[in-house]
């Protein structure tokens, strides 16, 4: 990290605790500022390093609204957090959340491999700028993505299923070790399906952690270890 | 060459080329991002705020600018407070904040009972910068460029991906007040140019002329930052020339520049199309 660095918030980064899990949720309720009606209701959760996990549930059970909550958009009511066994925002550069519907500007004047290049601004903090390593992570994760030929394309270019893999790219470079990734395989063509596919059975290999919300876990079983399933904002089940 | 140089000999015309590049450095620089943003509606919103301020510094027998600065940056400030988390909709706080401030600012001056002419606020007039006008100018200009520089990445981020750029812990809230702020700072140089009324033209016109003729961001920049400087510069000249407004010369300039790049626009269209 060098020893100058000023991170973007007020936590220094910290390392991860030895043996706690990826993500430990305990109690944790949240709700929407214009909503009176809680999205996720005393949720209790456990993720242990290294597995996979798929966040079932129909709509509106809760599971964008919890993804939101650990990666600090939507703020929590009551309940705590611990990531890698660590206080909320100290281990936030281990976590990375590709939501479902992306806030990104796709009209941005911006290149593919900038928007990748993103993915590596936690790690420089205020007043750094890239360097070689940052550019070859982008280009290896372009590679692994299989869109290195769209590097210098314009990002307002792209086809769904190619910013789809764009944004999984940028989420490689920030090299997390905890995913959360909102229904990566959805509306996305066969392609894209399947090099997304490799790539979280590549990140298993790797020792990372993934949280995958989906609509579809009979077709995708075998992807994950287990599976936690919400509804109405509640956990009913974990199997 | 001579018509060109022959204005040079004043110095209130050495001051107005100055100031003009100044403010078009300014004004465009940020410009790029209230365009790339969509809230151009803010630096109207920013440019009409600036009247009740002006109208209390002239009640006290303040510096007039310095009162549009409070006033732009109190506006600001505001925007930034009322749509904070989306309590209430960022464009609602824009359309809400400068007719509020310009009615303190219409009553005000009908509590003065005073017909001065204000028309130079409103409307510009950069022939008559004075050498602490050029000072203020050039020290605003130099922070405007010093804090896009030191913060581009986080701009950028904030631009094209908010709900990431606050994943990474980047404090959105702060940089969005940071760059109402720069706003509030590049209007009020706009303002000694353009006047409150025209200097919104400088913010959005010459990024959006930019706009269409490329689609990378540090062409646009760059585009957008000359074609402001040029237009503030031949926007001085017409004023001298033909006796005409400064404000309104520099910004039927960016006008012309725009139609010009529409149809270049228009034309690399139909190109592509054949």
């Amino acid at each position: 990290m060098g020893r100058f660095f000023i991170s973007y918030c007020h936590h220094r980064h910290s390392h991860p605790k030895p043996e706690a899990p990826a993500l430990w949720i305990q109690d944790i309720s949240a709700s929407y500022d214009l909503e009176n009606r809680p999205a996720l209701r005393n949720v209790s959760l456990s993720i242990s390093r290294g597995s996979s996990v798929a966040l079932v549930g129909p709509n509106g059970a809760g599971k964008s609204t919890l993804f939101k909550v650990v990666s600090n958009l939507v703020k929590v009511s009551s309940g705590e957090i611990k990531i890698f066994g660590q206080p909320f925002g100290a281990c936030h550069h281990r976590v990375v959340y590709l939501p479902q519907r992306s806030s990104v500007d796709w009209q941005f004047p911006l290149s593919v491999l900038d928007l990748v290049l993103t993915g590596r601004y936690v790690y420089l903090g205020w007043l750094r700028s890239l360097k070689k390593k940052d550019y070859k992570k982008a280009w290896e994760a372009l590679s692994n993505l299989s869109i290195e030929n769209l590097a210098h394309r314009q990002i307002a270019q792209l086809s769904g299923g190619q910013q789809q893999r764009v944004l999984i790219a940028r989420a490689l470079v920030q090299d997390a070790d905890l995913l959360l990734l909102d229904e990566p395989l959805n509306a996305v063509d066969a392609q894209t399906r399947e090099i997304v596919q490799r790539v979280l059975n590549h990140l298993k290999t790797k020792g990372k952690t993934t949280l995958v919300a989906t609509h579809y876990f009979n077709k995708e079983e075998n992807l994950y270890d287990s599976a936690v399933h919400l509804k109405d904002g509640e956990i009913c089940t974990a199997s | 060459m001579h018509g060109i140089l022959e204005p040079l000999q004043y110095g209130f015309i050495q001051r107005a080329l100055l100031a003009s590049m100044l403010v078009g450095i300014s004004c465009s620089l940020l410009g790029v991002y209230v365009v790339l943003r969509r809230i151009s509606n803010t630096g109207h919103a920013l440019t009409h705020s600036a009247l009740p301020g002006i109208v209390i510094a002239f009640m006290f027998g303040g510096n007039l600018f310095l009162g549009a600065l409070v006033a732009t940056l109190w506006t600001a400030i505001m925007i930034g407070f009322l749509s904070k988390e989306d309590k209430v909709y960022e464009d609602t706080a824009t359309g809400m904040m400068p007719t509020i401030m310009l009615a303190l600012g219409v009553l005000l001056i009908s509590s003065t009972k005073s017909y001065r002419d204000m028309s130079s606020m409103l409307f510009g007039n950069i022939l008559g910068v004075t050498s602490g006008d050029l000072v203020m100018i050039a020290v605003i200009t130099v922070f405007i460029v010093g804090v896009l520089i030191l913060c581009h990445k986080e701009f950028q981020l904030f631009c094209v991906d908010k709900d990431y750029a606050r994943t990474i812990g980047i404090n959105v809230d702060v940089l969005r007040h940071v760059l109402l702020v720069l706003l509030s700072l590049s209007v009020v140089t706009g303002i000694q140019a353009t006047g409150a009324i025209l200097t919104n033209a400088l913010l959005v016109v010459p990024t959006a002329a930019a706009r269409l003729v490329t689609n990378r961001l540090v062409p646009l920049t760059i585009t957008a930052v000359t074609m402001t400087m040029v237009c503030c510069v031949a926007g001085v000249y017409c004023s001298y020339y033909f006796g005409l407004s400064s404000g309104a010369s520099i910004v039927l300039c960016c006008a012309l520049c725009f139609g010009v790049c529409w149809a270049f626009r228009t034309v690399q269209n139909k190109k592509s199309m054949l």
